[in-house]
């Protein structure tokens, strides 16, 4: 059988390697990347079949839970690692073409400790390894987003870092009480000790917990970082930022409220939160002229309505929430790397700029279409079924709020297809003489954008598949853990 | 005098009220400084407040290094290794994200020649 932990293991061994590696040969550190981003499809693919027996629970160098950390590889955790590694292998087939200039083995080696860390941080069962995945993705971020070291780039970064700190403070408070109140850092344990402890110290470790993801998780305060990091990196870390990093602090944020403090009281705060942040994201982006600036405000939108699905606290909630997250995966991938060719044509980050660009970019350019029209969920793209799973899930807990937080949404909606038409009329619009380039992208860098949008095209041919698999991940996120159930 | 003291604060709530007072102090600044150089040190002072914080956690009165060299010590006598542990760990990743943050500062600042958060405005703030 094969060990969860190898996901975690190879690309962070290989990012360590590269730098070593390119000594020898210098250029061969994208073929490692590459490999290791492979190797962790076929493990997640391999462990997606095996999880269905049950989560498989890994100790670490000996030490039996609690003591030791340990590594629990659900649905939950599996589902993600396979996301992470597909956008991951396919961001990097079109980073050979795209990023050209800089310190290549770097970014390579720090984008494969993001993907390292984001693994670590859906798989683990230690709330401070937790912390140390953390970690690992902010601070190969905070380097990234400033990797073409302009001054945009260079501020953006900054400001990330040091609001990105502050949540690292604050989630380090609350590890800190954690252990004062429980003696214990495993979630299991922690799950079952929870109730032990007096109901005031318990709101504030979560409290504090969702303040500090929530810095990472772009919910609603605490997101100003967001649109200045997403529009300044280099647009294949926009879209891994932008497709599952943000994603991933969310759903780990929503396992920790759900099945380790058992708070489903503040679940109805979340709910809220999570339509201003839709709402807050989707009109700001509206008055975008900077199409990455829309794209990031979009992003921060669609995160508050995947916050809204999983706080519904039914499983069909989650379920829809999951669904929304592979969608918005894919989609918001297909939209920040099919712009970033535009971009380095056009030599303009505005939209107007780029009338005519379906004449000179085809292929890129009905991708965009495409992935823009699945983000406001037209049907039959996928996101036409992940929108209308999360607006049933939402009428059917009966509720008097979660109706008008449909009707929020459905306004939400509304102002994401005025902006996303827009931004695709103008591109298909003209006749293509207005701009003065010729050549489209490269092939390896529509290649990507391809897969990536037979995905969101074709997504429906799987949807019974889908749904059993998210089915399974909201059943795992829903019941509690308990140390029992480990051994 | 020094006995009634003792009797009245126990040493550990000395070591909160000094973390936390790290903690907010370093936050404070963070939110108010225009500097960038002062809201790192800022960052800085937050993080070693939480770094007091967890070692507090594992904090006995009395008792000595989790070093099993003395036969006679028992577990009782010993203070907690783990929290220790953490904070050896937390304090690298608090130095990595310090020289990280300053190295950006420095090309931040032969980019834009300033500091002063209000004057750098290529972004929205």
């Amino acid at each position: 059988m094969v060990n969860p932990i190898l996901l975690i293991v190879v690309p962070l061994a290989t990012a360590f390697f590269i730098p070593i590696f390119s000594l020898i040969w210098k250029g061969g550190s994208k073929y490692l990347a590459l490999l290791a981003a492979l190797f962790n499809i076929a493990v997640a693919s391999e462990l997606l079949v095996k999880v269905k027996n049950g989560p498989i629970h890994v100790t670490i160098a000996g030490y039996k839970a609690p003591i030791g950390i340990d590594l629990l590889a659900g649905h939950l955790g599996v589902v993600f690692a396979l996301i992470i590694s597909v956008i991951g292998f396919l961001v990097l087939i079109y980073s050979i073409s795209y990023i050209k200039g800089g310190w290549l083995d770097r970014y390579y080696a720090l984008f494969l400790l993001l993907l390292a860390g984001t693994t670590g941080m859906v798989l683990t069962n230690d709330i401070f390894n937790l912390f140390v995945f953390f970690e690992i993705v902010c601070i190969s971020s905070y380097i990234l987003v400033a990797y073409n070291q302009d001054s945009h780039g260079l501020e953006a970064s900054i400001k990330y870092l040091i609001l990105g700190s502050i949540g690292s403070t604050l989630f380090l408070i609350a590890i800190a009480l954690i252990y004062m109140k429980m003696g214990t850092l495993n979630m299991a344990d922690i799950s079952d000790k929870i109730g032990g402890i007096d109901s005031a110290s318990r709101m504030l470790i979560i409290v504090l917990l969702i303040t500090g993801l929530g810095v990472e998780g772009a919910l609603f305060p605490l997101n100003s970082w967001l649109p200045d990091a997403h529009a300044s990196a280099p647009s294949t870390i926009s879209a891994l930022l932008s497709g599952f990093v943000i994603e991933v602090a969310l759903i780990v944020l929503v396992k920790l409220t759900y099945s380790v403090f058992h708070a489903t009281s503040i679940l109805v705060f979340l709910a809220v939160l999570g339509v201003t942040t839709l709402l807050i994201g989707e009109f700001a982006a509206f008055r975008q002229e900077n199409i990455k600036r829309a794209l990031a405000y979009s992003s921060i939108g669609q995160i508050g309505l995947i916050l809204f699905a999983l706080s519904l606290n039914t499983e069909a909630g989650i379920r829809a929430g999951m669904f929304q997250i592979i969608n918005h995966a894919a989609s918001k991938s297909i939209l920040f790397l099919a712009s970033g060719y535009m971009i380095l044509k056009t030599g303009s980050y505005l939209y107007k700029d780029y009338r005519g660009i379906a004449k000179k970019m085809p292929v890129s350019a009905f991708l965009f279409a495409v992935g823009a029209l699945s983000l406001i969920g037209v049907p039959p793209f996928l996101g036409f079924f992940s929108k209308i799973q999360i607006i049933m899930a939402a009428a059917a807990t009966g509720s008097v709020l979660n109706l008008w937080l449909i009707a929020a949404v459905l306004l939400g909606t509304i102002i994401e297809g005025i902006y996303f038409l827009k931004i695709v009329i103008v591109m298909f619009s003209g006749t293509g003489e207005e701009l003065s380039f010729s050549g489209g992208a490269p092939f390896g860098a529509v290649l990507p954008i391809i897969l990536l949008g037979l995905v969101v095209i074709a997504g429906f041919v799987f949807l019974p598949y889908l749904n059993t698999v998210n089915t399974s991940v909201a059943q795992e996120i829903v019941k509690h853990l308990s140390l029992a159930q480990l051994f | 005098m020094h006995n009634i003291l003792a009797n009245l604060v126990s040493v550990e709530w000395i070591i909160y009220i000094a973390s936390f007072g790290l903690i907010l102090t370093g936050l404070f600044i963070v939110f108010t400084d225009k500097n960038l150089i002062k809201i790192i040190i800022g960052l800085d002072m937050a993080e070693t407040g939480v770094n007091i914080l967890i070692v507090a956690a594992g904090y006995i009165k009395g008792n000595t290094a989790p070093i099993f060299s003395k036969a006679s010590l028992t577990p009782a006598q010993m203070t907690d290794p783990v929290p220790q542990a953490l904070v050896l760990t937390s304090i690298v990743i608090g130095f990595g994200v310090t020289a990280l943050a300053l190295a950006l500062v420095v090309r931040l600042y032969q980019k834009t020649g300033s500091l002063d958060v209000s004057k750098i405005r290529g972004l929205k703030w």
